[in-house]
Parts: C-alpha cells; structure tokens; sequence
C-alpha cells in the first residue's frame, strides 16, 4: 500500500482519502475499505476557524475551545469520541463517518454492503434505527452532522456547494450508499450561517465516548424558527420538523425506548434555545 | 516441620478433598491496627517502574528471532471443517510453521463454539501470518447451534447440576407472612483485560521457556509439561509483570500451546496474542444467568424460605460457578433449597471472573430480600440484620471471624443519609440510596512458600515464585518482610513470577495471594531474622533485637545493623517460609457491605451512580493504599456489569457481535462515582501467622444489588436484569406507574 501526501489537489490524483485516520484506519485493516494508495489530505484541506467559515480539516478537539463556535456544534463536537480521537479526527471526516451497526462492521453480506436483507432488523437491533429503517436499520452515528444540519451548515466541495443535509441520501435497491459524495470530490470548508441560540442533548450508554444513542441538536434563528436534527435515529442525519414528527417513527421491537428518548431531549432541546 | 493432611481445599467456591503437605505456623500474629511497616499506606514498590515503561510485561518480551503466530477460528457457533488447505499457508510469504486440527489437542476440526481453535501459523510478522491463514480456505459445514440455556437444561445438555436442601421450603414458604417471587437476568461480561491473553514460547534444547501473561506459574507449568509429555521442571514459566486477569488467565490457554507447538516445530521462538477481537469473541467471560427465586419471611423479617432455581449459560467449556452460594450463605433461615443447572452451549467458554457465581447470585439475592422488605414495610438494613447469623448456616460451623455486624453498625451512617439523597429528587430526577451484603471465600491455604535472602550489602531479598497480577502483592509481601525483619521499606526488594528461581506459590484467583503468600513470607523473614540475632549475639555477646534497621540492645543502647552484616562477606542468611495449615473446623470468609447513591432521570433512563460507600471485612489490611484502589478497581468494574457491559450476540446464529471496545462498553473515568472505603481492619485471630484474608473479589460482589436498590428506594421501579440501560430502565419505569395505576402501591 501506498501513501502520498500531496501538497495541492492536482497532485493529489486517485486514491483513498485519510484525514485524522480515526476512521479509515479501522476500517481497511477490518477490510470494509481497499485500498492501493492512500491520500492523505492534510496537506490540500484548510484547517482553522476564520469568522463564520470552518477549514474542513479542523479536529474536533480545536472546535471545542475556539472562539465564535454556535454552541450545539460545540457540545457535539466535546460530547463525541475520546480526547486522543478528537484530537486526531477532523469535521470534515467526520461528517463522513460510516455507521457503527455491528453487521455492518463485521461484513455481514447486509443491504449496505450490496446483500439482500437487512440484518439487524431481525436480528440484535437495539442500537438501531427508528426513522426510515424499512430498507436498512443502520443509524448514523456523527454528532457533529446533527449540529450542523440544526444549525443550516454549508459545505464547500471542490466541485459544488451544497447545504449539508444534501451531503446525505438514504440507501436505496439501486445505490447503497448514504453520502452524495463524488468518486475524488473532497469537502474542504463549512460555513455557518447566524443563529440566535443552539444546544446538542445526546443520550448515551456511558458518561463519556460513546456514540449517539439518541443525539438532539437544536438551533434558534433570527426569525424566530428552531430546527432540529437527530442523530443516532436513521441511516442517516435525521432533521424534523417538530416533537409531533416523533409520532411518525418506525421503532424496531428493540428501539421502541428510542422514541421516548428522544421525546424528552426533544422538548428539552427546544426549550433550551427558546427565547 | 512438613506433615501430610488430608483436607478439604476451596478454589472459588469449588470444593476437593485432597492430600496437602503442610507445615506448621508457630509464630504468633502481631498485634492489631498500624505496626512500623504493615497497616501503613505504601506506594506500590513498582510504581515507578511501572509509569516508567521499565516495566516488562509479556507483550514487552521481544526475544531474537521471534514470530508471531496468527490462529484460524471457526466463524460459526457450531460447525464442521470439511477442508482446509495448509499446504497453501504453509508456502505463503514468511511463514515458518504451521499446524493443523488434530496436531495439537486444542485444535479441532468440529467446533463447539465461534472462535474455536482450528489451525494456526507462525510466520516473521504478524499479517504474514494472517495472510497465510486466508490462503488456506477453509470450507464448513455449519451446523445448528444450541443457544438457549432452558433449552439446554430441557434437553439435558447439561456441565452438571447441583441439589442442595436444608429444612423444609415448601413448609417455611407456608409459615411465611409474606413471599416475594421474582427471576433475574443476569448477562454475559468480558474481562478485557488491559493485556489481552498471550504467550512467548522458546525451547532450548529439551527445556521449553513460556513467558505468559497469567495468574498462575506453576499451573500453567504443570498444564504445559503434561501436554508436551516433559517433566515439569523442564518448564520454565515467567511473568513479571501482568496487564490484568480477573480469572480468565487462570490456565495455559489454547494459546500458549499454540505458540509451543509452533516454537518447536520452527525452532525459534513464537509470540501467540490474541487481538482485541479475539478477546471479545472467544478469552472467556462471566456467563449469563437466569435466576428464578422466592423468598418468605414472617412480619418481624425473619427469614422462613429461600428458595431458587439457577440457571448457568456456561458456554461450550468452563464451570457451572456457584450462583446459588449467597442463597446458601449469606442468612440464618432454616429452609433453603437451590438446584442449579450449568447449561452447555455453542458459546465461548466461560472462565472465572472475579467471584464467579457470587456476583451474580448476589444481585438476585439481595434484590429480592429488597422486595421482601418492601413487602412487609420493613427498613432494609433492619431485615439483614435481623436475619445475620453467628454460624455458617450450611453447616452450623463457626466461622474464624466475622464482623459482618460491625459492617452493618459502620454502614448506618452511610445508610442515614438517605433521607438528603432523596430529598434532593427532582421533577424529573429522582435520587436514592440502596444496601448490599456481601460474603465470599478468600481464606487463602497451604502449599505455598517465600524464601528471605539476607546479605552483606544490608538489604533483604524476598525471593517467590508468585505473581503479581496488578493487584499489588509485590509490594504486600515487601512491607510484611520489612516489618518482621525490622528492616525500612526501602530496604526490601521482592523477586517474583519464575518458576526457575523461587518456590511454588498458589494461583492468584479467589482472594488468596495475600492470605497464602503473606503468612509465608512472614515466616520466611522471621527465620533469617533469628538467624541474624543469633550472628549478633555471637558478635555483642548480648541480646539483641532489631528496629528501623538497627540493632537494639536491652539498655537501650542502638547499633547499625551494617556493620553486623557487613561481616557476611559473600556469605548469606537465607530464610525460608512456608503457609501454614488453615484453622481445622472453621469457614474462613469475608463479608462487607455496600451503600449505592443513584440519580435516575425518570425521562431517559439515564442512571448515574453518585457514590459508593464499601464496608468489608477481610481481617488485617496490610496495605490500606493498596487495599483501597482493590476496593475502587472492584466497584469501578461492578458498575460496568450493571450499567453498560454486555456480549451481544446474533440471536440466529450465535455469533458475537461486540467485539471491540467502541461496542462492548467499560466505565470511563468520567462514570466513576465518590467511592468511599472502609475496611474492618481486625486480624482473624484463628488464621496463619497474619490475620489477613484476601481483598480481589469481595469489593465487586455486592455493587449490582446495590445499585438496582438504589434505584428502587429513588423510583419504586424494579429493575431485574443486567445491565440496566436506557431500554430496562424506561421499562421498569413504565411498569411501576402501572402498578401504581391499578391500584398496587410501588415499592417504596
């Protein structure tokens, strides 16, 4: 295996792209991902915060103390990982994690991996899905993706802008995959938008490093509105419109507790960022 | 001088009758409470080496020419190998060895569980050696796994079963004023162990050298010798430093004859480590339970009737451990009747983990002796109390000292507090505090031994062939030579875990390094200090006693002990110590009490423990620093088994699911609750020259009771199954309030 370290993206040519590492590493010595040469974009992806623009090559742990950062996204990103893997992983990497499904992770033949059934749905299901879990009950594990659809993020790519919900797509018969991300397209800045007042709420099964079981994001703009996000309750980052969407949920027979989880942070959420 | 006896042995509850060499322990035990060096707080005499990185552990022993070994796994819960090419592995790049099932006997080619042993390679690095094992192509025929424990017992697939009875339970449930019936669940944990299991194996000429992480040299020597047809003493077993046990390195391991075999076959040595997924899926764990159990009890709280059925999902191999023990144990009531079932499945072995069974069945126990309490409106401490008893009540022996009662009386303050724990409930956040009893095995026994080494430069050397397995011993048996010899701290150093330079040491499991080894050690050092009195008395022409390193004349008058054995030139005083024999008649046991504070968030479920107060009885604490952080690392792993551990498994298939530490969830830092300890601190005047029981596993057996009251005296919601997540949480929850709305009153 190769690695370059390009210093401009016409350098950079094909490969797999490596950030922080946080999350590629796990997955090409499991053997989820293959690679020949790997990329590491260190060298091409800007990093920093400057005013309402974040480098996508920030880590986690720079979020959390820089100055001028809305405060869901904030709590995210200190609520996320360990200190040594905030220190290593970037938002950009991040945003691009793939789910924790245990199937999926040890290479079941499952729907996301191009099978033909989903198998926490019959099987051990208890960390899954509530939203849109019919073709795969996966549930997406970044908390800083649910800040940033809260909080109405754009991302720069080096091929288009684009509001970050767009980044995510539900899998479906003919495509698997949950990010719209293109074959060497690269996310290279984010840029937040004013709010009024923002909070993360995340519900895990220990006091600290633990993915989402439920994640709520919550955000007050300058109209008046609050969005909210999920995390950890579909394939993918969950955005809706208000507590009454929580009646809409699918729970599995397993993640029917989800709901009421999420019900409570929900409201908590929103009364926190009301005026 | 040595004697045999013929004598009942007690391994974690298992008992044997069996022949033991033993010697006599003719010293008188030092008086209670802090002496010069024993009862005082010391440092751990390898800290620094330890946070130095000087310290070796087996992962660390890097020796020339070494390989390392990868081993091929059964993906399946049940299946049959019907091909497997080893000629493509073995031509693979940098392989060096290989071997196949039926080569060895740990590996086979019908496999009882997934992650069995099948075939393994050693080659010069480790992916090597994985590559190779992916050439080799294994074909399977898979079979259908048995993996429910009922069903197990259903059909009689079973690692025994125990009867017990005493009295008549279904006449004490009769003379009851009031019976609680309730099962409990309990789930399958792993150690995970900082360390994961591993071996280093090198042969020299016809002597095999095993350098293993493990509890117990001289077993793992033994096991070794025996499956390479050597004489033991042609083992050399060696593990200086350990990265953690908790049971699962009781024995050699699949693993170490793995890396044997290879070693021999290559002629090099062979490093065999199982990855951090191998450790989740197949190192041993603490089987699941199923616990179905009625209690009865008169309107005063006197205990009529405890009865239980005890279900063990013991795995494919390991022991049906003692789950119905606290039943038995724990109170005076005349009519207890257990039977327990070890359940054979197509699961990972279990291995012992930290009081195997007791944990378990403690948690059904004292949960259910809460809901009796409950039932019959009585305090919960008041009930225990009521119903202690001065005897074992198996048997009616006494015990060689219990101070469970002083327990009680030290954990009332502690237990008062209850009243501003749930006063300090909120809307949404509800507060209480719940109570534990405790009681264990941990008397330690004969055989084992220390040598004291005694020379011209004034320093001792204690010299034994035991382990120290992270909890500390090393600098136990330093402080109990200083203090015999008379010696400062500093001037004793401890050389351990070889088989090939010190005696045989009992295995560290079951609370007995410290009750076996100390007695020993001590006896070890009073000889060479009576041989350096006598060297003293031939050199003053007096009588002489020693103190803070000098030597002390009846006037009072002080001499450096330097300049006596300054004399020694290359001559040295050895003295050597042997474990006396246990009290004949007596139970040697421990006993404590534990206080949980709990805050539920009765919206999410979230449970956060605020604090544990840990009262145990195990006689003299010769280390009280050391002796606490046994206490913290106990409660800190007990509340892993209640609130966030457990093994998943795929319901169909019985494949493990959690196999790394993002999935199989330990306490972090940031869980650990206030943990306030107290020890008893009373030397059992009936045990060894010492006093001192062992201090490993009692801490951690009452946590998960505790807890699960706590949350009962905060919400009046029942939990009955470990762990306690979100999901049991918000369930139990739910079911208090329709209790409550029809009409039953919650159990607070």
């Amino acid at each position: 295996m190769e690695l370059l370290r390009p210093s401009s993206l016409a350098e950079a040519g094909e490969g797999l792209f490596l950030h922080g590492g946080t999350e590629v590493v796990p997955l090409l010595r499991d053997g989820i991902l293959r690679a020949d040469r790997l990329v590491d974009v260190r060298g091409i992806v800007p990093a920093g915060v400057r005013g309402s623009v974040i480098g996508a090559g920030t880590s986690l742990a720079e979020l959390e103390s820089a100055s001028g950062i809305p405060d869901a996204l904030r709590e995210a990103c200190r609520l996320a990982a360990s200190p040594q893997l905030r220190n290593m992983g970037s938002i950009g990497g991040n945003l691009l994690q793939s789910t924790r499904c245990w199937y999926w992770r040890l290479r079941y033949p499952c729907r996301l991996h191009g099978g033909d059934r989903c198998h926490a749905r019959d099987g051990e299901h208890r960390e899954h899905a509530i939203f849109a879990n019919d073709f795969c009950a996966s549930a997406h594990p970044s908390d800083v993706a649910a800040a940033l659809v809260a909080l109405g993020a754009r991302l720069r790519t080096t091929r288009r802008e684009l509001a970050v919900e767009e980044l995510y797509r539900l899998p479906d018969e003919a495509d698997r995959r949950t990010t719209t991300l293109e074959p060497g397209e690269l996310i290279l800045e984010l840029e937040l938008p004013p709010v009024e007042a923002s909070v993360y709420l995340k519900a895990m099964d220990r006091r600290r490093w633990s993915f989402p079981q439920v994640g709520v994001a919550a955000a007050r703009t300058a109209d008046g509105a609050t969005r909210l996000a999920l995390a950890g309750v579909a394939p993918i980052p969950w955005p809706i419109g208000g507590p009454a969407e929580l009646d809409a949920a699918t729970p599995l027979p397993r993640t029917a507790w989800k709901v009421a989880v999420a019900r409570t942070l929900v409201r908590r959420a929103a009364a926190a960022v009301a005026a | 001088m040595a004697r045999l006896i013929r004598t009942e042995k007690e391994v974690e509850g298992r008992y044997e009758e069996v022949w033991l060499l033993v010697e006599e322990d003719s010293l008188d035990q030092w008086p209670a409470g802090p002496l010069a060096v024993v009862g005082r707080p010391s440092e751990r005499v390898d800290g620094r080496a330890r946070a130095r990185g000087e310290a070796v552990f087996t992962a660390d022993v890097r020796l020339p020419g070494l390989l390392q070994a990868a081993v091929l796994r059964s993906p399946f819960a049940r299946a049959r190998l019907r091909r497997l090419d080893l000629d493509a592995a073995r031509a693979a790049p940098g392989v060096r060895a290989v071997v196949g099932p039926g080569e060895l006997d740990v590996l086979t080619r019908d496999c009882g569980y997934e992650g069995a042993p099948v075939a393994a390679v050693c080659a010069e690095t480790h992916e090597q050696a994985r590559r190779a094992l992916a050439l080799a192509r294994p074909e399977w025929q898979e079979l259908e796994p048995l993996l429910d424990p009922d069903e197990a017992v259903r059909r009689g697939e079973l690692h025994g079963r125990r009867e017990y009875e005493r009295g008549d339970l279904e006449q004490g449930l009769a003379d009851a004023d009031a019976v609680v019936e309730a099962t409990y669940r309990t789930q399958t944990v792993l150690h995970n162990a900082l360390e994961t299991h591993q071996s280093v194996c090198r042969w020299i000429g016809e002597s095999l050298e095993v350098f293993i992480s493990t509890q117990y040299v001289w077993g793992v020597r033994d096991e070794v010798a025996q499956a390479f047809g050597l004489p033991a003493d042609r083992v050399r077993v060696v593990c200086e430093y350990m990265g953690g046990g908790f049971g699962a390195k009781n024995g050699a391991g699949d693993y170490t004859l793995v890396a044997a075999e290879l070693a021999r076959r290559a002629g090099r040595p062979v490093r065999c480590a199982l990855t951090r997924r191998e450790e989740n899926l197949c190192a041993g764990n603490r089987n699941a339970t199923i616990q179905r159990l009625v209690a009865g009890a008169r309107a005063d709280g006197a205990l009529t009737a405890l009865g239980g059925e005890f279900v063990n999902a013991v795995g494919f191999s390991g022991w049906s451990a003692m789950t119905e023990g606290p039943m038995q144990m724990l109170y005076a009531c005349p009519n207890v009747r257990t039977t327990t079932f070890g359940a054979r499945l197509n699961l990972p072995p279990m291995k012992a983990f930290r009081a195997p069974g007791f944990v378990e069945g403690t948690f059904g126990l004292e949960c259910l002796l809460d809901e009796l309490a409950a039932r019959l409106d009585l305090d919960p401490l008041e009930l225990r109390r009521r119903n202690h008893t001065a005897v074992d009540p198996r048997d009616e022996r006494s015990y060689s000292s219990k101070h469970l009662a002083e327990c009680y009386r030290r954990a009332e303050r502690h237990w008062q507090r209850r009243h501003d724990v749930r006063a300090r409930s909120t809307a949404t956040v509800k507060r209480g505090v719940g109570m534990a009893s405790q009681v264990w095995f941990g008397g330690g026994g004969p055989p084992s031994y220390a040598w004291v080494r005694v020379g011209a430069d004034g320093r001792a050397t204690v010299v034994t062939a035991t382990q120290d397995i992270g909890t500390g011993i090393k600098t136990t048996l330093a402080q109990i030579a200083a203090e015999e010899l008379g010696f400062p701290l500093e001037r004793v150093s401890v050389v351990l875990g070889d088989t090939a330079r010190g005696p045989y040491s009992t295995l560290s499991a079951g609370s007995s390094t410290t009750p076996s080894m100390g007695p020993a050690t001590r006896s070890a050092a009073a000889e060479a200090k009576r041989q350096i009195l006598d060297l003293a008395a031939q050199r003053y022409g007096e009588a002489l006693r020693i103190e803070n390193g000098e030597l002390v004349a009846a006037d009072g008058t002080r001499r450096p002990l330097d300049g006596l054995l300054e004399l020694l030139g290359e001559g040295q005083i050895l003295g050597t110590g042997a474990r006396g024999p246990n009290p004949t008649g007596l139970e040697v046991l421990t006993f404590g009490v534990q206080l949980a504070e709990v805050a539920v968030d009765v919206e999410t479920g979230e449970v956060c423990v605020e604090r544990v107060a840990a009262i145990h009885d195990v006689g003299r604490v010769v280390n009280p620093l050391g002796a606490s952080s046994q206490v913290e690392g106990g409660i800190i792993q007990g509340l892993g088994h209640t609130l966030s551990e457990q093994r998943l498994l795929d319901p169909a298939t019985g494949r493990v699911l959690t196999r790394t530490l993002d999935a199989y969830k330990l306490p972090t830092i940031a869980d650990v609750p206030e943990i306030v300890c107290e020890l008893i601190d009373q030397p059992d005047a009936q045990l060894t020259n010492l006093g001192s029981k062992g201090l490993g596993e009692p801490p951690i057996v009452p946590v998960a009771a505790a807890i699960a009251n706590a949350i009962r005296d905060a919400t009046g919601a029942e939990v009955r199954e470990l762990p306690i997540t979100r999901e049991e949480m918000l369930r139990a929850l739910a079911a208090a309030r329709e209790r409550e709305r029809r009409g039953a009153p919650a159990a607070v």
